[in-house]
């Protein structure tokens, strides 16, 4: 009975926490939408209300009990993973680059927001009212002592606004305009970014804050004229059309922002067919799956040789070696990748000053495309060797003992031993994790930005490539270090749009080997 | 428990979104955000206080790597989530202005208070983008204890730097950053080499590449005889020439003032001089201006501007950057004053040197011309062949963005 008791009591509570929790959800929903509201995401905050009724409905619905261990991850996935993936594919088709950053809009309204200042015009000395409604009224004052109001876009002579200038402390400057009050500077502040952008039209220009304390006479350079989609420069008549992510004149000359823009296939194009984009393209993909392929295979070799000789009883302190070999693996990567580095300098660096003596001469590491590869290898190995010893060694353990033993029984050799019984039940254990590492190896980017920055060069390329670029530093290259006008990310996206069907058709492939998407067989 | 732990993670799912969406650094109304890096964002928090004393708003300087923050404000500043202002280089303009990331911004009265080449850097189309405050240029930089008289010539600087180097001490004549177009330019510039032809009307032709004439292909080679003479170490990056001056294993190297701070801390005897004559002309190196800028996407763009011409276009904010970070000022009541005998060197090379271009194609030529340079050092191409292909891609590239 007690046993019951308590059960029921832990679920009210548990029930209690869940409104609490679901309570909360809500209102982090209900407080976030203003703030999505005025940063105008309003798909963001459809989604998020999407979300928070699915949470709603799946813990308080009995029937969808079963969803509310699904839904979490689901929503996770779809944030972490999904929104990303769908993003890069729309940038894929744009030209999302330097010069091609702002939106149409963004373009256009920043050329409507240019003024040309009327120098011959009067300035005049601006003050800031405001009454309890909220509504701004603005005093302009010029230098011979007229004073105009500036109220709702228009500006006209106080005599005739209809408001009574009060000057309550006689200072000469006025402390009331009818119900509206005097703006001090500590009030003004955090309303700058209205009043900054308040027009008062006034004869046949517009007035606008030129500073903190004056307003001067201006005109738009710029018309957009929606039915030709072009900005018109009023001061010289030009059109400019809006055309693939600029706005360009008849006559050739182009204002100085571009926006972005759907572009179609272009990027797909330019790297499938341009020779001097494609063609380093080619060699990047070469060395990334050759990169994989001898890291794999490197530090396999090395781990696994390493783990059978720990794993001979007959071997004096193997606790130390063990421990000493697991090194590289303990060491950040950004310490051992920069160390090396250094190592392979090709005049400072220690491998040369002890191979220089025997060979006669330096080998360029980091300058020759070949050495740099081998350097980027025998790195990768030093950093990878440790991991694959460590399941080499774990997988050694549950090799029966037995086995080998009747082995030995029936004359086979060490090496018969190794190579027939130890190599293939090995192997059918680390499968997996020898595909898993030839998937984290082909998106290696830390050792290769680290020890070679993906260089040298390779002459010619349009994008920033060098020898030892692999796809994922390539892709970071284009996007953020210039090539095609600077930053590409347009271009970019379409890399790792090839990236991803590599990727996936690798795990595709380990899945595969490890009968991940098979049913779990019958008993 | 695990439907605690699952809504516990839907909780902390949700703040994430809202944490996303409401970025902390972001320029809020009424008050204003300054993006600086580490040297300067110590003397903007200094002045900022003046200001929020004058006019009780709030200032945040926030630190931001000096490449971060050309890297960021494409991103941050459209977002919603960038700053009012930011310190950089006049060389970013052409990549902003075409982008949309900043504003124009008008010094009235005060314009005549800066240098007119400093005012021209910053200035686009018609319109100026940024307040200078420093100016800045490589020159050579030697040090005492070895070179007691600097070299005037070239051929005195390579005979110099061969009595100087002896490999197998590890000590070398001569260095510069490898492969790095800005510190090689002025090698190149001295026989004729220039990056950008200039049209009729002064504006630059982008098609018109001049980096592989010959003056270019000589400098280059002057370069790879250096490391074939072995008085410069091949693959000497900027961080290796740095170390290798402080301790006194190179005895003259090409670099900016802002190396000046690193060596007078590590109580190296140096001096900085004009770069020598090569065949007899005189080396031109990149003109570079640091200023503020004010971001197009900022909420607060009367502030800044106010903040900028109120508050840092004073001598004592022009006095208080300048003792933290010397370069020579672009403010001309504060350069009359200033007698650093290192810091004329500075304005002596300036002087004569050619305004980096700050076209958004310069964004083109960097990494080709930077590769051309790595292949002729390492011996992979003729430095002609090396200049002809980065030429013939750096055209290729720019046409393509047109």
């Amino acid at each position: 009975m007690t046993g019951v008791r308590l059960k029921r009591s832990g679920g009210c509570l548990g029930v209690l926490l869940k409104i609490a929790m679901l309570g909360l959800a809500n209102a982090l929903t209900l407080w976030a939408a203003p703030v999505l509201i005025g940063d105008r995401q309003y798909g963001l905050l459809a989604g998020l209300f999407l979300g928070v009724l699915a949470i709603d409905y799946v813990f308080i619905a009995k029937k969808a009990y079963p969803v509310r261990f699904l839904l979490p991850g689901f929503l996770l996935l779809t944030l972490m993973v999904v929104c990303p993936i769908g993003y890069t594919i729309y940038v894929a088709f744009t030209n999302f680059s330097s010069g091609h950053i702002l939106s149409k809009q963004m373009a256009i309204d920043q050329y409507r927001n240019r003024y040309v200042k009327q120098v011959d015009l009067p300035a005049y000395k601006s003050g800031y009212f405001r009454n309890r409604a909220g509504a701004i009224v603005v005093l302009m004052t010029d230098r011979r002592g007229n004073r105009l109001i500036g109220r709702e876009g228009k500006a006209y002579p106080l005599e005739i606004s209809g408001l009574n200038p009060v000057d309550s402390d006689n200072d000469g400057n006025l402390d009331h305009l009818g119900d509206f009050i005097r703006l001090g500077t500590q009030q003004i502040f955090p309303m700058i970014g209205k009043l900054q952008n308040l027009t008062f039209a006034y004869r046949d220009v517009l007035l606008k804050m030129n500073s903190l304390e004056e307003f001067a006479s201006y005109l738009p350079q710029y018309r957009y004229d929606a039915r030709q989609d072009s900005l018109v420069d009023k001061t010289t008549g030009v059109i400019y059309y809006a055309r693939a992510g600029r706005f360009a004149s008849t006559n050739g000359t182009y204002l100085d922002i571009g926006y972005r823009t759907a572009v179609g296939w272009r990027n797909f194009k330019d790297l499938l067919t341009d020779r001097r984009i494609a063609n380093p393209f080619l060699r990047v993909l070469m060395w990334t799956l050759i990169w994989a392929t001898f890291s794999v295979i490197g530090a396999f070799t090395l781990g696994i040789l390493l783990a059978v000789l720990l794993d001979d009883v007959k071997l004096r302190l193997r606790g130390l070696y063990r421990a000493l070999l697991i090194i590289p693996y303990a060491f950040p990567v950004f310490v051992s990748a920069l160390i090396w580095r250094g190592l392979f300098n090709v005049e400072f660096g220690q491998i040369n000053a002890m191979l220089a003596p025997i060979l006669g001469f330096k080998i360029p590491w980091l300058q020759d495309p070949f050495w740099a590869k081998v350097a980027l290898l025998i790195t990768n190995l030093w950093l990878g060797f440790p991991y694959m010893m460590l399941i080499s060694l774990g997988a050694l353990q549950s090799i029966p003992n037995e086995l080998r033993e009747a082995a030995t029984v029936d004359g086979a050799s060490g090496w018969q031993q190794f190579s027939f019984i130890t190599l293939p039940l090995l192997l059918s254990m680390l499968l997996p994790l020898l595909i898993a590492s030839f998937a984290f190896n082909f998106n290696n980017f830390n050792v290769i930005y680290l020890v070679t920055e993906g260089r040298p060069a390779i002459p010619g390329a349009l994008t920033p490539t060098g020898a030892t670029d692999i796809l994922i530093s390539y892709t970071y290259r284009m996007a953020f270090e210039g090539g095609v006008g600077a930053r590409n990310y347009g271009l970019a996206a379409t890399v790792s749009l090839f990236i991803f069907l590599i990727v996936s058709a690798i795990t595709w492939i380990n899945f595969k080997f490890t009968g991940a998407l098979k049913e779990a067989p019958e008993r | 428990m695990k439907r605690g732990s699952s809504i516990i993670l839907f909780v902390c799912v949700l703040v994430t979104v809202l944490a996303a969406a409401m970025p902390a650094g972001a320029s809020e109304e009424g008050k204003l955000l300054i993006w600086a890096d580490e040297v300067r964002a110590t003397v903007m928090t200094e002045f900022a206080a003046g200001f929020e004393a004058k006019y009780k708003m709030k200032i945040t300087v926030q630190q931001t790597n000096f490449k971060d923050i050309k890297e960021q404000l494409g991103t941050a500043g459209p977002a919603g989530s960038g700053p009012d202002i930011i310190v950089g280089q006049h060389d970013w303009l052409g990549e902003f202005v075409t982008s949309g990331l900043i504003e124009p911004i008008d010094l009235g009265d005060k314009q005549k208070d800066f240098s007119p080449s400093s005012l021209q850097a910053f200035t686009w189309g018609k319109s100026l983008y940024g307040l200078p405050y420093g100016i800045e240029s490589v020159g050579l930089i030697y040090n005492k204890a070895l070179v007691p008289k600097p070299p005037k010539t070239w051929t005195e600087l390579v005979s110099r730097g061969r009595k100087l180097s002896n490999k197998a001490k590890g000590q070398w004549g001569f260095t510069m950053p490898q492969p790095d177009p800005y510190h090689t330019f002025p090698l190149m510039s001295a026989t004729g080499a220039y990056v950008f032809g200039v049209n009729a009307d002064g504006t630059l032709n982008p098609l018109n590449v001049g980096l592989n004439n010959k003056g270019g292909v000589f400098g280059l080679q002057l370069l790879v005889d250096l490391v074939k003479a072995g008085i410069m170490p091949l693959g000497c990056d900027y961080d290796t020439m740095i170390n290798l001056f402080k301790t006194g294993k190179v005895a003259m190297i090409i670099a900016g003032p802002w190396t000046f701070a690193d060596f007078r801390a590590a109580k190296v005897n140096f001096g900085f001089t004009k770069l020598p004559t090569v065949k007899g002309k005189i080396m031109r190196p990149f003109v570079g201006v640091a200023g503020f800028m004010v971001s197009a996407h900022g909420k607060n763009k009367m502030l800044a501007k106010t903040f900028l011409t109120e508050f840092v276009a004073t001598k004592s904010a022009m006095k208080s950057l300048f003792d933290k970070d010397p370069r020579p000022p672009a403010y001309i009541p504060l350069a009359k004053e200033v007698t650093d005998p290192d810091i004329s060197g500075v304005l002596a090379n300036a002087a004569t040197g050619i305004p980096m271009p700050a076209i958004p194609e310069m964004g083109s030529v960097w990494n080709a011309w930077s590769n051309a340079i790595s292949l002729a050092l390492n011996g992979q191409l003729t430095p002609q062949k090396a200049l002809d292909d980065a030429v013939d891609q750096i055209v290729a590239a720019i046409k393509r963005g047109m």
